[in-house]
């Protein structure tokens, strides 16, 4: 019965202290109005942050993965650290056999890779001559996509596809012949071919139009001499396969004489600065915290300054100690309640409007990697709500200081103008 | 008509029956130090029994106001002691004063200091809310109150919304409704022009009569010295006199 009528006293008693907080938050309006438009701003730009990131991130991979480099690849051990064009992978039947029998491979691009010189009848340059299947390339990479003049890779004798700027460079146009001169496998003998230039394309990446070039996979190895491939690139089922090490697909490509990598390990730069960039969301938000903190300790103590008197008297008549410190927590959690209702609804916006239209970054390098298409704003909703609690959180917390103080009052000294 | 006298239950401590409501020990308080110390009040020795009318009077500065602070328990004295119902105020805990204040002490201050955001309604039922009594026992007595302090037809109006002297019958309520041993009341008719300030006078007194509730004044106002039934006077921080009347 005792305590039935202590919990009866507690509840009646948090009723009008709840009640006290939710009508004393509306007391100053506009300054209520500015603290809840600052803490909903600062949520909003978290919330923005956040998603561009996602964005951001996604938009890289996808380009790095999409445009050219598979989401992995297959090289014979030591080709990576070398570039040694001796190393290739010689029994590619059976390597294409096991790819075939691979559920999480969706696609395979095989492909020759030697540094050579070509030379126009105008000019001389170095570029990277890749040798690939046209129509297996096509699934893989962008290539087919990236073409701005003439055909594709038809699989005729002869025919080259060259980067625009290397064009440029070279001073040749559809049709014009060219001279590559590379150095064999086994021994290091010139080998030269001519070609005609059949196409040319345009990743938008600098270093790849500068200085790369397609011919048919079977011209290559000729020129080359050799009998099998220097890399196999893979196109997954989805992007999330390449961080899973637990996947089959590792453990069979990765052997005595072969070596699987996942785009993370292949371009560890590009996974270093997208680790970097959810740091960066990080820091973007403790510093938002911070100054919210800082906006809502002083809106407070505003508030209880103004209001000493009134806390007097309400320490004065009963209120205890604790109820008052309650009572200012209250009104942090309340005003922290309207800013995240109210930030979570604009950022909703802004997101959804950053989502579906994207940010234009085109042409925007960043390690090396040309941003060609815009940033598309992903929102994650555990993002939202974990950010949404935090700053919740936050607030109240930034209430504990003037709580506190509030809470330590003496009735004679607070209301001193009064009694 | 209903009065607080018939709701008023009896309290269960033996302090309830005690005559003696507050008696001061030797009590002191003083501020600052040195070149700057004031003794605000110096070895004050008061006992003051259930159901009187006293005024504290003296002038600005003589300490009134300090030792209605000591005596409610708002402010700690430099030395000595005060006992409220016979319990030492000064050996509680900043808990256990606020809930000795909650139950047993009224107070009235001279600029009625009502909470802006509750009603008139609801700043009378404020302690009764801390007390945890239900809500049918509140509506009963905030609807009895409020007919006695004259204030029927205002309960949903703000403190802003009322006039002055309204606004002193909304703490006089509020002082009273929670049926607390005393009434300590600063300079309660200070701000109110003399017509509102008899009329509430007039109140505190029937009050006083009817129910046997002690009422501590500090004031200045001879309207109050008038109706006293004892005045302490207090000069630079000392008791000088003490006249009771009949």
């Amino acid at each position: 019965m005792t305590n039935n009528n202590a919990s009866h006293n507690e509840n009646t008693a948090t009723a009008i202290v709840t009640r006290l907080a939710k009508r004393s938050i509306f007391r100053n309006t506009r300054r209520t109005l500015l603290t809840v438009l600052l803490i909903s701003c600062s949520l909003v730009a978290i919330l923005f942050t956040d998603a561009f990131v996602r964005g951001m991130v996604s938009t890289m991979v996808k380009i790095s993965t999409q445009t050219f480099l598979g989401e992995a690849q297959i090289h014979h051990q030591g080709f990576r650290a070398t570039n040694d064009i001796d190393l290739y992978i010689e029994n590619t039947r059976n390597v294409y056999a096991k790819i075939a029998d691979t559920e999480t491979i969706k696609a395979y691009a095989p492909r020759v890779i030697s540094g050579a010189m070509t030379s126009s009848s105008d000019n001389v340059a170095s570029a990277i001559i890749y040798g690939v299947d046209g129509h297996k390339e096509a699934k893989v990479s962008k290539l087919k996509q990236a073409m701005v003049e003439g055909d594709y890779l038809s699989g005729k004798e002869s025919e080259i596809l060259l980067g625009q700027r290397l064009a440029e460079l070279l001073e040749v146009s559809l049709g014009d012949r060219l001279v590559v001169t590379v150095s064999q496998a086994h021994g290091g003998d010139l080998s030269q071919a001519l070609f005609r230039v059949s196409g040319l394309f345009s990743f938008n990446e600098r270093n790849m139009d500068n200085g790369m070039a397609f011919i048919n996979l079977s011209q290559a190895q000729q020129l080359l001499n050799i009998s099998g491939v220097h890399e196999i690139a893979l196109r997954l089922q989805n992007l999330q396969q390449a961080d899973d090490k637990s996947l089959p697909l590792w453990q069979t490509f990765n052997t005595e004489t072969l070596e699987t990598l996942s785009w993370q390990e292949l371009v560890p730069q590009l996974s270093s600065m997208l680790a970097m960039t959810e740091y960066s969301t990080l820091v973007v938000s403790i510093i938002l915290y911070v100054l919210v903190c800082l906006g809502l300790i002083n809106t407070m103590f505003m508030s209880i300054f103004e209001r000493q008197t009134e806390f007097g008297i309400l320490l004065a008549i009963g209120t205890r100690p604790k109820q008052l410190f309650i009572q200012i927590l209250l009104e942090g959690f309340f005003i922290g309640l309207l800013s995240v209702t109210l930030g979570l609804l604009l950022a909703y916006i802004v997101c959804y409007w950053g989502a579906n239209v994207g940010i234009d970054y085109t042409d925007l390098e960043m390690t090396g990697m040309t941003l060609n298409e815009p940033i598309y704003l992903i929102v994650d909703i555990t993002s939202f709500i974990k950010m949404a609690l935090a700053t919740l959180l936050v607030t109240v917390l930034a209430c504990l200081y003037p709580a506190a103080h509030a809470a330590r009052l003496q009735p004679s000294f607070a209301m001193r103008k009064t009694l | 008509m209903t009065t607080l006298a018939q709701n008023k239950k009896p309290k269960n401590d033996d302090s309830a029956n005690s005559a003696t409501v507050i008696e001061t020990k030797a009590l002191c308080r003083h501020f600052g130090q040195g070149d700057t110390l004031v003794k605000a009040l110096t070895n004050a020795n008061l006992t003051i029994e259930r159901g009187e009318f006293t005024a504290i009077i003296g002038p600005s500065g003589s300490g009134k106001s300090t030792l209605l602070q000591l005596i409610g328990g708002l402010d700690s004295p430099t030395s000595g002691d005060v006992l409220l119902d016979n319990r030492h105020i000064s050996q509680m805990t900043g808990s256990e004063l606020s809930d000795f204040r909650r139950d047993h002490i009224g107070f009235i201050f001279q600029a009625y200091n009502l909470i802006p955001v509750l009603s008139a309604k609801e700043n009378i039922e404020y302690i009764m809310l801390l007390q945890g009594i239900s809500a049918h026992e509140r509506a009963k007595r905030v609807t009895t109150i409020m007919h006695a302090v004259g204030l029927e037809g205002l309960e949903d109006r703000r403190p802003a919304e009322l006039s002055g002297g309204q606004q002193q019958r909304v703490a006089v309520a509020r002082a009273m409704v929670s049926e607390p041993s005393i009434i300590l009341a600063d300079e309660p008719t200070a701000n109110l022009d003399s017509k509102t300030g008899i009329e509430l006078l007039d109140m505190m007194k029937t009050l006083n009569e009817q129910q046997n509730m002690t009422f501590v004044f500090s004031t200045h106002d001879p309207k109050i010295m008038e109706r006293a039934k004892r005045i302490i006077r207090l000069v630079d921080g000392c008791v000088v006199d003490d006249e009771r009347r009949n």
